[in-house]
């Protein structure tokens, strides 16, 4: 968002379906009805226009925080504490690419750089033991001044060469922190080990109040701070976006140049909306140096931060509780995914609604269902007399077991063709195949229309079905991925906006 | 370490080396800078998928080559399963790029500016991890120093020809020589045909050229196309070379080659295959004579230091932009 | 205009300015002074470097040569919103309101450049920050009222997008007056009117000028505004004053003429 080279007369993209320029006073009342409020999306936008925010806010961190009284899971207990982090750190995310329209692409730098500043501080590194009240805050201002640092070069260059210095940065902190323990200033002094190499900094202090420590392996304790940082965030972040700062960020969104000349001073406010989210991002790195008891630099790296983008687009960014929810529904969605009896009803339940969505009118429906079914215990029919070999595996359930007993895998092993041996030699190598074809199949059904496009639906559907079951569902953290991919590109065709993002009117 | 910085300095045959060296890593750059550039000229978008279609490339390579026995019982002499290599790869990533232009960003010609971006991101996810899927996340060779060893062992491409203290591997040669061709064809067709004339003008306004009667769309899969099919040539280079290849390769490669592409100006070819061969030089010289674990420190270092004073590039020119 | 404002120091005064864009000259050695209260209108055809003059005067573009003086102080080389804090507002030829914002919003974040409570009394809502706020509340609700009915009640929440095209334009003069301005620059802010609503722009012009003491610099096309509403007017053609004074004596200076029908056109009065 360059201010000294002003950009040509702007002219408003035609939206299409969504909000018009000019639009009358009456007909804009009644988009409000129908507009962006179809569906259960609609209704729980409606819920949350009524209700007060802070009610809602405390409805979800009770919710959250009750959690180890209701299951005594620690596994849940755990993802759940995971899910507050990164609410955490999508809230922060949010400051400065949902409110002051910034990419800033170096964000888990700030993650990374606080969580190993804790550790330095507060482990066994040194040999210091920062008081948790002395290293929290301190890591914290340490972050927001980084965060200005290297939001500096904003000033100098325009939106995408600032996110290319911004990656820069990145590569830089993540060669650091895998090669920094044999430092040594380029052999003019002895090598120090800074940052623990690959392995990482261990044994870091877990936060003490009042002399009672926080027990690490219990993720409970963790989930109550981090559920009480989100609170106290949450609050002020709200408190700045509906001030004088937050105005401006969101003018400076809107059009750079028109908030310049309104006396709002531009280049400082990106500084500060990048400094703001760096503070979000250090506290969540304290609370992550301590929970996990480590730090590693493969895990602030190119990946998290596209996860965390994904939370803040799919929950739509600017909007506090949007990319709230996008946290949490994206980071249950990766757990879910990486058990593979848990990820193939994800698969079937995403399939079945999305038919039910999307193909009407229902005879069509119920014919593309029944053509399913029928495909599919035919195709078995087909290979069991083709191929002796192709029919009679079992279904994968977790990541080494398997079974063919249970109502559910039996119907499942008849619809589909589950080669022999797919598990046992952990043999993927048709469903990669499969997998490169159905592909191609569902690109090509994106191109038909009409009729031909419900006939390849079958055999693509089944295809896709085929792939899940033989090679997928049992390579949790590659197909969680890989699915994130295909939801960011799915999500940017169909609402760039995210799910509870305001449909805006952008001027390109 | 600085005694040893000292006594490699003097070594004329190591310095040779290593300007050799960096000259061929820098046209592999080079060759994605390419894609890089030509993209960002007609659409203005950072395409970053760009460096996984190399990685992709590569991978390509390699399913031929083992498919045909290499290295150690391969079906076919050397010259045609190479061939067949870079054929294979050419034509899968062509069709890559088209397909992913297509599906990821073409919907969104009209939408806000960060929508393609994120979709780019999306894209590299995807490929990255079905590179995991297809061929698992531990690292993959190629084995080509083991091609038609000599009785030392090492692979015929490999065998190196010196003359006085100045020393060149064949495989070197080939990439060199391949790029210097590749840019040359490049430039043939953006300046002298009818297809590259249009490449220009819907890099300088897509409205008007499509009002002129140009096919936009079609233009742009061409881009991708040609820019795809580069990157693809320069990952079974990187393989023939290189050996290693792992699925998060193209992040790295892919940002220094679009570093490569802003510094020699973007949407200039030549500007594109020059900042490859600096950055390239730039890499190797810090590697030899600096530092090999901080390589990527000091360089990407260097990138923000010369993309605060000259962020239009070498041969850019500043944009004159009229309210 | 009596000859004892003529006398003082002009509120906004530009001094042999000149830029050139590529080695095009834009504007060439330009003088032009504006009074306190006046009401000054620039006319001139396309491409005659009119909105090159706001934006210079706005610190967009930096002049090659000469000065801008605001009560004696020059502007040359500040920031815009530096400017803006000196007392310089404007709008915009082709309407850059915050679209996705409400029209009370747009009004009040204009108001940036005058408030000073910190991101942190913002954050905990500190008294200042609260005070600050409903002032700037109750200000915006008076600058929109300057407009009559048209920007109040319900209209405070909707966002600007929704506006008609004449409240847009209403909308973006309120926005520039919440900025406490000493000079307004209005950039055509009759273009696209129909002339009901002409009129009543040209009156809220004067109104601006007569009930908020606004000084005002307007560019125009349509005449029937600068005819009814000028103190003086300016006429430029490609980047140079080519006549100064009256309405009536610039109307019918033949350079003015020539410039904007071409060099064989007779005038016929």
């Amino acid at each position: 968002m360059s201010t000294d080279a002003p950009t040509p007369a702007p002219t408003p993209s035609d939206p299409g379906g969504g909000p018009q320029i000019g639009a009358d006073e009456w007909v804009r009342r009644s988009g409000e009805r129908t507009g962006g409020s179809k569906g259960v999306v609609g209704f729980l936008n409606r819920v949350a226009d009524r209700t007060p925010h802070i009610l809602l806010l405390l409805a979800f961190l009770g919710f959250a925080c009750a959690i180890p009284f209701l299951t005594s899971n620690g596994y849940v207990i755990g993802v759940a504490t995971d899910t507050m982090l990164y609410v955490l750190l999508a809230m922060g995310l949010n400051v400065a690419v949902g409110w002051a329209g910034m990419l800033d692409l170096g964000y888990v730098i700030f993650y990374g750089f606080a969580a190993y500043l804790f550790a330095e501080l507060s482990s066994a590194h040194y040999g210091i033991h920062w008081a948790t009240w002395q290293s929290v805050p301190f890591v914290i201002a340490c972050t927001i001044l980084l965060g200005f640092v290297l939001s500096l070069p904003s000033l100098r260059l325009s939106g995408d060469y600032f996110a290319i210095v911004m990656l820069f940065f990145l590569e830089i902190f993540n060669n650091f922190t895998a090669n920094g323990y044999t430092w040594n200033w380029f052999g003019l002094g002895s090598p120090h080990d800074i940052t623990g190499g690959p392995t990482g900094i261990t044994n870091i202090d877990p936060w003490r109040f009042f002399g009672h420590a926080l027990d690490p392996n219990n993720a409970q304790n963790y989930l109550w701070v981090a559920s009480a940082g989100v609170f106290v965030i949450a609050i002020l972040l709200a408190y700045v976006n509906k001030a004088r700062t937050g105005r401006a960020w969101r003018a400076l969104r809107e059009d750079p140049l028109a908030a310049n000349l309104m006396g709002m001073p531009v280049k400082w406010l990106g500084l500060l909306a990048i400094a703001v989210g760096a503070g979000v991002a250090g506290f969540a790195g304290t609370v992550n140096a301590s929970y996990y008891q480590g730090v590693f630099p493969d895990a602030f790296t190119l990946q998290l931060l596209i996860t965390i983008y994904a939370m803040v687009i799919l929950g739509g960014a600017g909007s506090l509780g949007g990319v709230i929810f996008g946290a949490v529904a994206v980071n249950v969605m990766l757990e879910v995914l990486t058990t593979p009896n848990h990820a193939r009803w994800v698969f079937y339940a995403a399939v079945l609604l999305g038919l039910v969505a999307k193909v009407r009118p229902w005879k069509v429906l119920a014919a593309v269902l029944g053509g399913l079914v029928a495909f599919g215990l035919i195709a078995h029919q087909v290979v069991e007399a083709v191929w002796a070999r192709g029919v009679g595996g079992p279904i994968a359930m977790g990541p080494t077991s398997y079974t063919t007993h249970g109502f559910f895998a039996t119907l499942i092993r008849q619809w589909m063709v589950l080669p022999k041996g797919t598990y046992e030699n952990a043999d993927y190598r048709i469903g990669n195949y499969a997998f490169v074809i159905v592909i191609a199949m569902v690109l090509t059904c994106t191109v038909l229309k009409g009729w031909k496009r419900y006939v390849l639906l079958v055999p693509t559907i089944w295809g896709a079905a085929f792939v899940w079951e033989t090679d997928l569902v049992n390579q949790g953290p590659t197909t969680r991925y890989l699915l994130l991919g295909l939801l960011l590109i799915g999500l940017m065709a169909t609402r760039p906006n995210g799910i509870f993002g305001q449909q805006r009117v952008e001027i390109v | 370490m600085s005694g040893i910085l000292a006594f490699q300095l003097y070594d004329w045959h190591f310095f040779f080396q290593q300007v050799i060296a960096g000259v061929t890593v820098g046209s592999l750059y080079g060759l994605i800078a390419l894609g890089y550039t030509m993209v960002y000229g007609v659409l203005k978008l950072l395409n970053f998928a760009h460096g996984d279609v190399y990685m992709i490339g590569a991978y390509i390579g390699l399913f031929v080559l083992t498919a045909l026995g290499s290295p150690l019982n391969p079906i076919l002499p050397l010259l045609p399963m190479i061939l067949l290599a870079f054929a294979a790869s050419m034509a899968g990533c062509s069709i890559l790029g088209v397909v992913i232009e297509r599906f990821a960003y073409r919907p969104l010609r009209n939408a806000p500016r960060i929508a393609p971006l994120i979709s780019a991101l999306g894209v590299s996810f995807f490929l990255q991890q079905t590179a995991v899927l297809l061929f698992g996340a531990n690292p993959r060779t190629y084995d080509t120093f083991d091609l038609e060893k000599n009785e030392a062992g090492v692979g015929v491409l490999f065998h190196t020809k010196t003359v006085g203290n100045f020393s060149i591997q064949y495989i070197e040669l080939v990439v060199i020589l391949s790029t210097v061709v590749l840019m040359a064809a490049l430039s043939l067709f953006v300046w002298r045909t009818r297809t590259g004339k249009a490449m220009r003008a819907v890099s300088v306004d897509r409205e008007a050229a499509s009002m002129m009667g140009i096919d936009v769309d079609r233009v742009i899969s061409i881009t991708f196309l040609i820019g795809s099919a580069l990157a693809a040539a320069a990952g079974v280079m990187t393989g023939l070379i290189y050996q290693q290849l792992n699925p998060y390769m193209g992040f790295g490669t892919g940002l220094k080659a679009f570093t490569a592409a802003v510094i020699g100006g973007i949407g200039n070819i030549g500007g594109a295959v020059l900042g490859g061969l600096l950055i390239g030089l730039i890499e190797t010289f810090t590697v030899a004579y600096l530092s090999s674990t901080f390589s990527d420190l000091i360089l990407f270092s260097l990138l923000v230091i010369f993309m605060l004073f000259r962020p239009t590039g070498i041969r850019g020119t500043p944009v004159l932009q009229k309210v | 205009m009596s000859e004892s404002q003529a006398a003082r120091t002009p509120l906004l005064e530009l001094r042999e300015l000149s830029v050139s864009f590529g080695g095009l000259r834009v504007i060439d050695e330009l003088d032009i002074q504006v009074a306190e209260h006046e009401i000054v209108s620039v006319i001139g055809p396309n491409g005659a470097g009119k909105t090159t003059l706001f934006n210079l005067i706005t610190g967009v573009y930096r002049p090659d040569g000469g000065d801008i003086l605001l009560d004696g102080q020059s502007l040359v080389g500040l920031a815009p919103h530096k400017i803006t804090e000196r007392g310089v507002a404007r709008t915009f030829q082709t309407l850059r309101l915050f679209l996705n914002m409400t029209v009370k919003e747009n009004v009040m974040a204009a108001q940036y450049v005058r408030t000073k409570a910190t991101l942190i009394e913002q954050m905990l809502q500190l008294p200042r920050a609260r005070r600050e706020e409903r002032e700037m509340n109750a200000f915006a609700e008076e600058k929109l009222g300057f407009f009559g009915e048209r920007l109040m009640g319900y209209r405070w929440n909707q966002p600007a997008y929704s506006l008609s095209y004449a409240n847009r334009r209403r909308l973006e003069i309120a926005r520039a007056t919440a900025t406490r301005p000493r000079i307004l620059l209005l950039d055509e802010p009759a273009a696209g009117m129909n002339p009901v609503e002409t009129h009543e722009i040209t009156e809220l012009i004067g109104k601006l000028r007569e009930e908020a003491g606004f000084t005002i610099l307007l560019i125009e096309h349509d005449m029937h505004v600068v005819e009814g509403i000028s103190d003086r007017v300016v006429a430029l053609d490609h980047g140079v004053k080519i006549a100064e004074g009256t309405f009536e004596q610039v109307a019918t200076d033949p350079r003015v003429v020539e410039a904007y029908l071409g060099a064989s056109a007779t005038v016929t009065k």
